[in-house]
């Protein structure tokens, strides 16, 4: 049997999701835009997928826009809402964010606005008095991620807002819910989050689903012109078989899934430090009050971080390095570098992210092997 | 009238009295190059023709690397009776081309009414009626207008060139230590171009080397395979012989009693291939494993001869090549082959003999070399 520790990458479908799917696609493939009533039902059907979608964030379903994924819905945050503004301006993004932000916010430089990265602390999280210093008039935008997607650190959005609203409130506040969303709560009204990124696939939804929520009155640009679906925020057919995957996600999304997964993390940190004393965890520990329930980032030199996930992987036991999303390229971690890890444990860091459908015996057969292949593994290295 | 290909063979002029079993083996291998596009193909007054295609494109672009083939012409193939209709067909060929140009006739068919030289002037006569803006120039012309007169009439204007070489298969076979690093897809390719059959071997150390490395050498291996007219890759595992040598060797010494393995393995596997030789993609002095002393100790195992087609070449030569046939952009994928898993620091560039096989008779090397090649997994390409 497999066991599946790299849920930040992507997660295994839950059955009610492929249900879902399949009746949606078997009996409601009609195209909601359309006048009979079988479509009037289909419409009737994404409109509950978005109050589904919408509830965890205490929002409603007028405040969704369904899009194909995360990079899309960052997308849309970013480059929509800059794209309605002139006379350019100040874009922040943190040193932790995903391609999918960093990209997008280096993309506003070529429309003209001034693009500045916030720095990180050894801990890998925002570094709030640089921030303080960024803040100013110009500011339009700030994107921070919820939870870092390579440290699992949670990043300080309450502390975030409140200096934005001091020190810039004209600016919108863009975070990357990705690795956050149903396994933190989050209150997007209170914290004054105007836009917030979510993907299926990354709580057993299905891949190519995800959504942006968007605050009331806040205005964006589309980057899709088509049918205008969507209030003209994203046109094309609605994808309404993806919608009942991730509404029938959410629904059946475990209401003390953090506290299975934070109990989980917390037994492997230690045994893993029992078994493998050299392990080091990066970023923050299951003790710490900022460190997300489900992703562990731990470096075990001298082995190297693919060699180990290699190992592992004959053993049916599948873990990630790293961003998978980057990791083809191999290079260092943008992430860990901000945070000034040493390339030697950059190169040995691997990431261990739970589900709510794991078990402490799967972590005890993890950690087990993983202390099997390190006694082996750590003798042969480059000398 | 009909568009075709129209092939010259390279050296096989050469032969002598087994020339038509070059020939034979030539139009086989273009055969098989145009089946995926349905082209017809057959031999005729020394000239092989492709016809009846889906796509003049992709078959001109499969025939230019069928080995044997020296360069191809896309051409009008027509009565020959009608000459008004040649014309009229030379003229359209011509019509968007600018400055001089040449009739280049030629008569096979001697029975034909007119010889070369009246087909020469006939027809640039009519081109420079039709096209007043174009001159001829008989020495050094821009464009060079052929009439061949054979069967058939055939027309056409530049032939592009192919590889060359000769037919796959004519020349008995080889096995390739292909690593997934740019060089030894390149002198495979070099190897197979004499017309050599080609095997591979890859060697592959997981959990040190992914999933991906093996992928990636596949996707080279299929790559070449168009050129190479298939090949079975044998995938080595080698992680069990690489840590023993890794834990009882000199360190200096590990990479070069890891290759003369290696050596011993392909030997075994291209015996079974029933190979004649090994191919590798060294180059003196390219990195520890290829002075002129190590590759003296790795030899030295190779029970049949080994070919190093680049062993002349520089890095940027080698790399040049290997664009041009196609595999850098795959060999330049960053995954990491057994090869460099566990290179020493500073690996001997002077290897001693004696110092080998005091290595070696640590290893249970016998044991191991046996298991290695029984567990062996071929992809058939």
């Amino acid at each position: 049997m497999e066991i599946y520790l790299d849920n930040s990458a992507t997660t295994k479908p839950y059955p009610e999701v492929i249900e879902a799917m399949a009746s949606s696609m078997l009996f409601g493939y009609y195209n909601p835009a359309a006048l009979y009533a079988p479509a009037v039902a289909a419409e009737h059907a994404l409109a509950e997928a978005r109050a589904a979608v919408a509830a965890p964030l205490l929002m409603k379903q007028e405040n969704v826009i369904f899009t194909s994924g995360g990079t899309e819905s960052n997308n849309l945050a970013i480059l929509g809402c800059l794209k309605r503004l002139r006379g350019g301006g100040t874009v922040l993004y943190s040193a932790a964010e995903h391609a999918a932000v960093r990209n997008a916010c280096l993309e506003a430089e070529a429309m003209g606005f001034t693009v500045r990265q916030i720095p990180l602390d050894a801990r890998g999280s925002l570094d709030l008095q640089a921030l303080e210093a960024m803040l100013d008039e110009t500011v339009r935008l700030i994107c921070v991620m919820q939870v870092c997607n390579e440290t699992g650190i949670v990043m300080p959005l309450k502390e975030v807002s409140v200096l934005r609203d001091r020190l810039a409130p004209q600016a919108a506040l863009h975070v990357d819910g990705v690795q956050g969303y149903l396994r933190l709560p989050l209150n997007m009204k209170q914290l004054n989050i105007q836009t917030y990124a979510v993907s299926a696939h990354k709580v057993h939804g299905p891949k190519g689903m995800g959504a942006l929520i968007v605050q009331t009155g806040h205005k964006l640009r589309p980057l899709l012109v088509g049918g205008g679906q969507q209030n003209g925020l994203r046109s094309g057919t609605d994808n309404t078989s993806g919608a009942a995957g991730f509404a029938a996600a959410v629904r059946r999304y475990p209401a003390d899934a953090a506290d299975t997964m934070r109990a989980l993390k917390a037994q492997a940190v230690e045994s893993l430090q029992k078994a493998i004393p050299a392990a080091v965890t990066i970023g923050p520990g299951p003790e710490d009050a900022d460190s997300a329930p489900h992703i562990l980032c731990v470096s075990i030199p001298p082995v190297k971080a693919e060699t180990m996930v290699h190992a592992l992987a004959q053993e049916n036991i599948i873990v990630g390095t790293g961003s998978a999303c980057s990791s083809h390229a191999r290079k260092h971690s943008a992430v860990l570098t901000a945070m000034g890890v040493s390339p030697r444990l950059m190169d040995s860091a691997i990431r261990i992210s739970f589900c709510d459908q794991n078990t402490e015996a799967d972590v005890q057969t993890a950690v087990r092997a993983m202390a099997e292949q390190y006694a082996v593994l750590s003798k042969f290295t480059r000398r | 009238m009909r568009e075709v290909l129209m092939m010259r063979f390279s050296e096989i002029h050469l032969k002598g009295l087994n020339r038509p079993y070059f020939m034979r083996m030539l139009v086989e291998r273009v055969k098989e190059a145009v089946k995926d596009v349905h082209g017809h193909v057959w031999l005729s007054d020394s000239r092989v023709y492709v016809s009846d295609f889906d796509d003049v494109e992709e078959a001109l672009r499969r025939t230019r690397k069928v080995f044997g083939v020296h360069s191809v012409c896309r051409a009008v193939e027509m009565d020959k009776e009608d000459f008004n209709g040649i014309c009229e067909e030379a003229v359209k060929l011509l019509a968007d081309k600018q400055g001089t140009f040449k009739v280049e006739a030629r008569r096979s068919d001697k029975r034909f009414a007119m010889d070369s030289m009246e087909l020469n002037r006939e027809l640039g006569h009519y081109i420079l009626q039709k096209l007043p803006h174009l001159q001829v120039d008989v020495h050094n012309p821009q464009t060079r207008l052929s009439l061949e007169i054979r069967d058939h009439a055939y027309l056409y204007t530049e032939p592009l060139s192919a590889v060359g070489g000769m037919p796959v298969g004519t020349n008995g076979r080889a096995t390739v230590l292909l690593s997934g690093g740019i060089d030894s897809p390149v002198a495979a390719w070099m190897i197979a171009k004499r017309g050599v059959a080609m095997s591979a071997v890859h060697f592959q150390s997981p959990p040190y080397t992914s999933e991906r490395a093996k992928d990636k050498v596949l996707k080279l291996a299929q790559i070449l395979s168009e050129s190479l007219c298939g090949l079975n890759v044998h995938l080595v595992p080698f992680t069990k012989l690489q840590m023993q040598i890794h834990e009882r060797c000199h360190p200096d010494y590990t990479t070069v009693i890891m290759r003369r393995c290696m050596m011993r393995i392909a030997n075994q596997i291209a015996k079974q291939e029933h190979a004649q030789g090994l191919v590798t993609g060294e180059s003196i002095g390219q990195v520890a494993s290829q002075t002129m002393h190590a590759l003296q100790c790795t030899d030295s195992v190779a029970e049949l001869p080994v070919f190093r087609p680049l062993i002349g070449f520089d890095k940027q030569e080698i790399i040049d090549l290997a664009i041009r046939i196609g595999t850098f952009e795959t060999s330049s994928l960053p995954f990491e082959d057994c090869c460099t898993v566990f290179t020493p620091r500073h690996p001997a560039t002077k290897p001693k003999l004696n110092i080998i096989l005091d290595g070696e008779a640590k290893l249970d090397m016998d044991e191991l070399i046996a298991e290695a090649v029984a567990n062996t997994e071929i992809v058939k390409l």
